[in-house]
């Protein structure tokens, strides 16, 4: 399995349990999960994003064949594509996009331009559930609607939709864009299902949003869905090695 | 055996002898397909118990609303024998008419009260339904919420710190604090519960956060925590098999608690 939206690092609002790479590691192990999409969640917070970049880089150094860091880039700030030069020769090769926290919208010139740049991008639609965020922060979801907008605007830009709210099945999404299902029911109205029905499986990615939450959700899900073997193999693994340029 | 429940389970259910009870679940009024999607639901993921309200769509609840839902709970019942666990839908404001139609279900089998956001839970208005269910021997399980930012306007919502008033004042009632995962900042929930011992915790919401149960189990003690989905039924279960407890607290929490308080019932 590949596990598209996972973090190693600190969030400024909530102690995470296990945040170094050591802890994500034996965390996939235990789940069977072989390899992660990372970013580290201090970018969310930080002004500059860069530093939290280095920082995992760092942090996933030797593990590059499990890890998979992906960069956060606000096309807003100063010199993002210095960063975004940088990020590339680090080793990122993904971008993850947070538009709400860093007060950008998604189809701004700049954005669009950085979702061309030939990585894929993922888009949280929420960090957390916005009922328990802090006094400090008023945060709306990411509207799915714009994340369309960006994949219409960029239409050879690779996008995956993270933390997706249920509404996601009715946004038109373009053909570029993937939902991840970590926050989707697959029981009761089976909002998953939906997305599978009304977009095709190979639009659909597993992903869990370790450590922010816990795993067995997704796991469950996978295993409600009752796909058939080929089925789950693409969404648990073959869509998100296509995402990254990866065969086999 | 007493229900062939575990029949149509997957290995990803059985999650311990005999299954769960959610301690807190909703039918849906006059939605039979929907039902029976929740009961399909729980077979698959191993739950043997559902104790289930049904709620009206009007705030704050009308009288006539109230007895329509538990109406529909009690159909419910007979529909699901020995799955669907009753909770009497209830608006304190209402009374006396209010206590007569809590008395009327729980006389018919229902197993506990629910009360929503209609009051505080330190309104005084409250206190006949508390001291009804004290007379009883029944859980009052109480929405709840701390939060930030809700979808819509709830003025009478009540937090933890409400509940934790509420049991002050009335140490013999069992009192269910309602989704913590599904109540905004739950790690404020949990410290404010942490000194009313009378106060149980249901672990329901669409909120998977990790560490919600660990917390729980380190600052209240498994004893006080009830397993429960209010309808985010991956999410629930998922939780708590996930979550890094031992086997005994798991088994409290997914049923043994649950148990303990039915088993308190008087009459």
């Amino acid at each position: 399995m590949i596990d598209t939206n996972a973090y190693v690092g600190a969030f400024a609002f909530r102690a995470l349990r296990g945040t170094a790479a050591g802890d994500l590691l034996r965390r996939m192990d235990r789940y069977r999960i072989a390899q992660a999409w990372v970013s580290n969640p201090a970018a969310i917070t930080y002004r500059n994003a860069q530093p939290a970049n280095e920082e995992l880089a760092q942090a996933v150094r030797g593990h590059a064949d499990r890890l998979i860091p992906f960069a956060v880039i606000n096309p807003g700030y100063a010199g993002w594509r210095d960063d975004l030069a940088r990020c590339r020769t680090l080793g990122m090769r993904g971008l993850r996009l947070y538009p709400r926290w860093h007060n950008y919208k998604l189809t701004d010139a700049a954005c669009v331009e950085l979702a061309g740049a030939g990585l894929p991008v993922t888009i949280p639609m929420r960090v957390e559930d916005r009922r328990q965020q802090s006094w400090l922060v008023d945060v709306p979801d990411v509207d799915a609607r714009e994340i369309g907008e960006l994949g219409r605007a960029a239409p050879g830009a690779r996008i995956v939709v993270l933390n997706a709210s249920g509404g996601v099945a009715r946004a038109g999404l373009p053909g570029n864009c993937l939902v991840e299902i970590s926050l989707l029911r697959a029981e009761l109205d089976n909002e998953i299902g939906q997305l599978i029905e009304a977009q095709g499986e190979e639009r659909v990615v597993f992903g869990t949003g370790q450590p922010f939450h816990y795993v067995e959700p997704a796991l469950l899900k996978m295993e409600l869905l009752g796909l058939g073997p080929a089925a789950r193999a693409r969404i648990e693994s073959g869509n998100a090695r296509r995402l990254l340029g990866v065969t086999g | 055996m007493r229900r062939g429940f575990m029949a149509g389970a997957s290995a990803l259910a059985a999650p311990g002898e005999g299954g769960w009870i959610d301690a807190h679940s909703h039918l849906a009024y006059r939605r039979e397909d929907a039902d029976r999607r929740l009961m399909a639901a729980a077979d698959k993921l191993g739950i043997a118990q559902l104790c289930c309200s049904t709620l009206p769509a009007e705030r704050p609840m009308p009288l006539d609303g109230c007895r329509l839902s538990n109406e529909w709970t009690a159909a419910g019942m007979r529909r699901f024998a020995g799955r669907v666990l009753g909770y009497a839908t209830a608006n304190p404001g209402h009374g006396r008419a209010m206590l007569d139609e809590i008395e009327r279900w729980l006389d018919a089998g229902f197993i506990g009260i629910k009360l929503y956001n209609d009051h505080l839970a330190t309104d005084p208005v409250v206190a006949p339904v508390v001291e009804l269910a004290i007379r009883r021997g029944v859980p009052i399980l109480h929405h709840a919420g701390h939060t930030s930012w809700l979808p819509g306007p709830q003025p009478n919502i009540s937090d933890a710190g409400h509940l934790a008033v509420l049991a002050k004042r009335y140490p013999e009632a069992m009192i269910i604090c309602a989704h913590v995962c599904g109540g905004g900042d739950w790690e404020w929930t949990i410290k404010a519960l942490r000194h009313s011992p009378t106060v149980f915790l249901d672990l329901s919401g669409s909120v998977p956060d990790e560490g919600v149960v660990e917390m729980a189990v380190e600052t209240l003690g498994a004893a006080r925590l009830l397993f429960a989905c209010d309808l985010s039924m991956t999410a629930s279960v998922g939780r708590l098999r996930g979550a890094r407890i031992d086997a005994a607290a798991r088994a409290r929490i997914g049923a043994g608690n649950m148990r303990g308080i039915l088993a308190r019932r008087r009459g």
